[in-house]
């Protein structure tokens, strides 16, 4: 979309659906008089044919609007900001995360803690790894701070479970090594949705 | 003041400083000038405590008058000099060297464990470097490791600081610089001893090429939190900080501009008594145990407050108090002061390293005083110090500092300080009756009975002729010795008529405060209550007795070091049980706190009175220490009676020698997992021959009623027929060995 496009502020020009709220009764009578042409006019039916119409849209004709929830699950914008997730390397499915403790420090409630060592390779190794879902307020500085995109804000929003461990540790929120192909890259902190075009509209100028 | 040019007799100057006139005395260098009024000139290389190394030429000044830019860390400065230490051609200057500096260097500051507290890193930023100009072909260049350290030559600036520790002031002279242009590296030339001096040299890295093998990688700079302390294994009270994270000790710092560190006390850290309860049934019998005890015995690990708890306890219920080795160490001090006329020795380690002939008497020093052995070496490097060092071992790792090594006959002692006193007070006026006594040794007996030949003597008085500026070390074989008082009052001499800058080192721990603070007894009786030794009812701080005590690292107090100063020490590690302080409120003295204490000591010793909250702790910026308070000298009687020189007890055959490793002092030093020694008898081959034993042998012998079940092993750097016997692996009835250190070995063989 073009800067010129914005640049025109003739609201006019575009597609809004002005509601029709008709005229509101002045007198006792005139209210008497839409009470009694609503409760006669059948309105009622209006509603139904609404009900019965969607019903053949979605039981024949596929049209179906119900997300059948845990099953089936709503897209989700790159900026939310759920349970994190650990990513790999493509190319040798090492961890990413060099140990660096930026994430540890810049953490405000402090739910981060983790342990590293000099490993037999001469490089820095994560031993622990662990974020404390209780006090994580998903603020999203950790993704924000690392430097090597390794720790980022995955998709998985529902934090309900027997106990919230069952996120923290590092190799449950690693990418499973099988499942590299599938690691998607995260866009950062204030990414823009995948339909944020086609959601653009205009903001009515005139009040 | 730097260390090593400390003219205080100077002359006064007047010099200007970016417009600040500062008043100072000739003999300093721009940079200390400029330090010792708040003026920052930015440096790579320079460490306050070694001489100038002059490799980073980012102290550069202007001169007014002078062509060039001047080199502030090693230019002393002129009366009425002006100088600019700010200009856009200095700073371009600044700016191409930081450039330099910075070529090739990995981007790895996220790993690095330098990151947060590295020169390199805030230099950068300081200078603002947006952009590169320099380039040279990297080269590879892999890490090496060197045992307690490790060293990564693609971090290296090349800034040398490491070398001239290991040189100047540790004296191991194990890093060396291989020159070779922009491949130029450090080397380790003595990677097999594995030096935990080391610790040292990495500690003054500005970057992170140098770092702790055992720190690395493990925790980031800004996560630790800093505790500063005391180090308390042996009596030198160093100036150290507790790194702790999550309530563990990650690595021991320290002030490395202007202290030094050994390799104990920045190794040897994790020796806390961890995961301690209170135990209120244990603790009802230690003050049972208290109140019906007739004696307590205690070992040198304990802090002046402690000691002076014990020392209420003894006026209030008239128990005896044994601690061994500061006893031995009391009386002799109480010997030498019938000489001086003061409570203390006159020496300070900062005198050691300003003289110009050092003599080293009942020391192996290496091994049990490095700092008071690294200002040796400053001596030596320094001013050319004439090191003589008189012990019936030669030490090897003394050599390249020693200029002279006498060697005397084990026991002699008392005679080798009538021989030394003799020769180095020939033609200095004396007291009549210190005089005849002297004109009365039988000086042919005494050289013959301790094995110095007079020409050795001769050779040493030759070479302190026209020389000034001498110290002397005592060291812990005399303390014990039978005849330590005489010693004492003999060595004494050397202090009160020749101007010799005397250190007694003080033999273990905190010895120096107990001595002090306590009225020591010498005959255990009745019950018996040890802290830290063996006893009746059993206090200890290694977790495996009657009632757990603090480990040094988990309490506040004060130590006394042997530069004579009181040092504040803070709780690194916490600590869940009781203390000596709770017992001493369940026999009725009413504090809060051990450290409560820290005002009472006692002020006829020299103590001052000054709550531990309020002792400072710290060094200014030019390197004045400000830790704790320096003890005051106290005068005492004077009556100077000598006893006649005994004939000694020959000591022939195979003879052992208590002397623990470098890097090892007591159990809680054997507790440390960095320090892990194996404890052998180490010998030469002509004590193999003398005892018939082979290499790897096992042997039983006893030493002070301490059973030692030791393997024996051969040492073809060592000569004659003494060896060494580790002791700080024996727990805590290690501070029952309180005899004269050496002794004849009677063994049995207990096989392979």
């Amino acid at each position: 979309m073009g800067l010129e496009q914005f640049k025109n502020r003739n609201v006019g020009t575009q597609n809004y659906t002005k509601l029709d709220v008709g005229v509101k009764p002045a007198t006792s009578m005139d209210q008497f008089k839409q009470v009694v042409k609503r409760t006669f006019k059948g309105e009622l039916f209006v509603g139904l044919w609404v009900t019965l119409r969607e019903m053949v849209n979605a039981l024949f004709l596929d049209k179906m609007h119900t997300v059948k929830y845990p099953f089936e699950k709503m897209p989700i914008s790159p900026r939310y900001r759920a349970i994190h997730d650990m990513l790999r390397l493509l190319e040798s499915g090492h961890y990413r995360c060099i140990g660096c403790g930026l994430c540890e420090k810049i953490c405000i409630s402090n739910c981060i803690s983790m342990d590293t060592r000099y490993d037999e390779n001469q490089r820095k190794e994560v031993t622990e790894y662990t974020i404390n879902f209780g006090r994580c307020i998903f603020c999203g500085y950790c993704a924000e701070v690392c430097p090597e995109l390794a720790i980022v804000h995955g998709q998985r929003y529902e934090t309900a479970s027997e106990q919230r461990a069952s996120f923290s540790l590092f190799e449950d929120m690693l990418t499973p090594i099988d499942k590299l192909n599938l690691q998607q890259e995260y866009d950062g902190f204030g990414a823009v949705s995948p339909n944020a075009d086609a959601n653009i509209k205009k903001t009515p100028l005139a009040y | 003041m730097s260390i090593h040019n400390s003219i205080n007799k100077g002359k006064e100057i007047t010099v200007t400083i970016d417009g600040k006139t500062c008043k100072s005395t000739f003999g300093k260098t721009i940079l200390d000038i400029a330090r010792e009024n708040d003026i920052y000139i930015p440096t790579m290389c320079y460490l306050t405590k070694v001489k100038p190394i002059a490799s980073c030429r980012m102290c550069i000044v202007d001169v007014e008058g002078v062509e060039g830019m001047i080199l502030s860390c090693q230019e002393k400065a002129t009366d009425g000099a002006v100088i600019n230490t700010k200009n856009d051609e200095l700073n371009a200057e600044r700016k191409n060297i930081m450039k330099l500096y910075n070529v090739n260097h990995p981007l790895e500051c996220g790993v690095c464990d330098k990151s947060g507290e590295c020169d390199l890193q805030n230099k950068t930023m300081e200078f603002g470097l947006e952009e590169q100009g320099f380039t040279a072909r990297d080269q590879h260049r892999p890490v090496e490791n060197w045992g307690h350290i490790s060293y990564d030559p693609a971090l290296c600036i090349m800034c040398e600081k490491c070398v001239r520790v290991s040189t100047e002031i540790t004296g191991d002279e194990a890093l060396k610089i291989k020159f070779g242009g922009y491949g130029s590296t450090i080397v380790n030339s003595k990677q097999d001893k594995n030096y935990a001096s080391l610790g040292e040299a990495a500690a003054v890295c500005p970057v992170g090429a140098l770092v702790d093998t055992n720190f690395k990688y493990t925790a980031n700079a800004w996560e630790l939190e800093k505790i500063p302390s005391a180090c308390p294994h042996c009596g030198g009270g160093c100036q150290m900080t507790y790194e702790v994270k999550n309530e563990k000790i990650y690595r021991v710092t320290n002030a490395y501009e202007f202290t030094t560190l050994c390799g104990a006390g920045r190794y040897g850290f994790d020796y806390a008594n961890k995961s301690v309860t209170k135990d209120a049934q244990a603790f009802a019998l230690a003050v049972t145990a208290f109140e019906n005890a007739d004696t307590i015995l205690f070992s040198s690990q304990i802090s002046n407050e402690e000691a002076l708890i014990l020392q209420n306890f003894k006026e209030k219920k008239g128990c005896k108090l044994i601690s061994h080795e500061a006893r031995s160490y009391q009386k002799f001090m109480q010997a030498y002061s019938t000489i001086t006329g003061k409570s203390l020795y006159g020496g300070t380690l900062k005198g050691i390293s300003e003289s110009k002939a050092i003599i080293i008497l009942g020391s192996k020093i290496n091994d049990d005083a490095p700092t008071v052995k690294y200002h040796v070496n400053m001596a030596s490097k320094w001013h050319n110090a004439r090191v003589t060092y008189m012990h019936p071992l030669e030490d090897l790792e003394m050599k390249n500092i020693v200029t002279q090594f006498i060697k005397y006959e084990v026991g002699s002692e008392e005679g080798v300080a009538a021989l030394l006193v003799n020769t180095l007070l020939e033609g200095i006026e004396l007291p009549k009756e210190v005089r005849s006594y002297l004109d009365d040794l039988d000086i042919g007996n005494l050289s013959a009975e301790s094995n110095i030949g007079e020409e050795e003597l001769e050779f040493l008085a030759k070479s302190l002729l026209k020389k000034s500026g001498f110290s002397l070390v005592v060291g812990s074989d005399l303390y014990a010795h039978p005849k330590a008082e005489q010693i004492a009052k003999l060595l004494a001499l050397l202090e009160e008529f020749a101007g010799f800058n005397v250190i007694c080192i003080p033999p273990a721990g905190n010895a120096m405060g107990v001595s002090l603070i306590c009225d020591l007894d010498d005959e255990v009786e009745g019950k018996t209550v040890g802290y830290n030794v063996p006893a009746d009812f059993t206090l200890s701080a290694l977790g495996d007795s009657d009632l757990d005590m603090p480990a040094m690292n988990q309490q506040e107090g004060t130590l006394t070091t042997n530069d004579k100063r009181v040092v504040p020490m803070n709780v690194a590690q916490s600590y869940g049980g009781y203390t000596l302080n709770d017992i001493a409120n369940a026999l009725g003295f009413n504090k809060e706190y051990t450290i409560d204490y820290s005002k009472a000591l006692p002020v006829e010793k020299g103590y001052t009175e000054i709550a531990f909250d309020d002792l400072p702790d710290y060094f200014d910026s030019v390197g004045n220490e400000y830790r704790g308070y320096l003890l005051k000298g106290i005068k005492t009687s004077v009556s100077r009676t000598f006893d006649e020189v005994s004939e000694m007890g020959a000591f022939d055959g195979a003879v052992i020698y208590n002397c623990n490793p470098a890097e090892q002092y007591s159990v809680f030093t054997a507790a440390c997992s960095l320090l892990k020694t194996e404890a052998f008898l180490v010998g030469s081959e002509q004590f193999a021959t003398v005892t018939k034993l082979k290499d790897g042998e096992g042997i039983t012998f006893t030493v002070d009623g301490v059973d030692f079940n030791r393997v024996f092993k051969i040492d073809t750097s060592m000569k004659g027929t003494i060896a060494l016997n580790p002791t700080f692996d024996k727990g805590l009835s290690g501070s029952l060995l309180s005899s004269y250190r050496f002794s004849r070995l009677d063994f049995e063989r207990s096989g392979q």
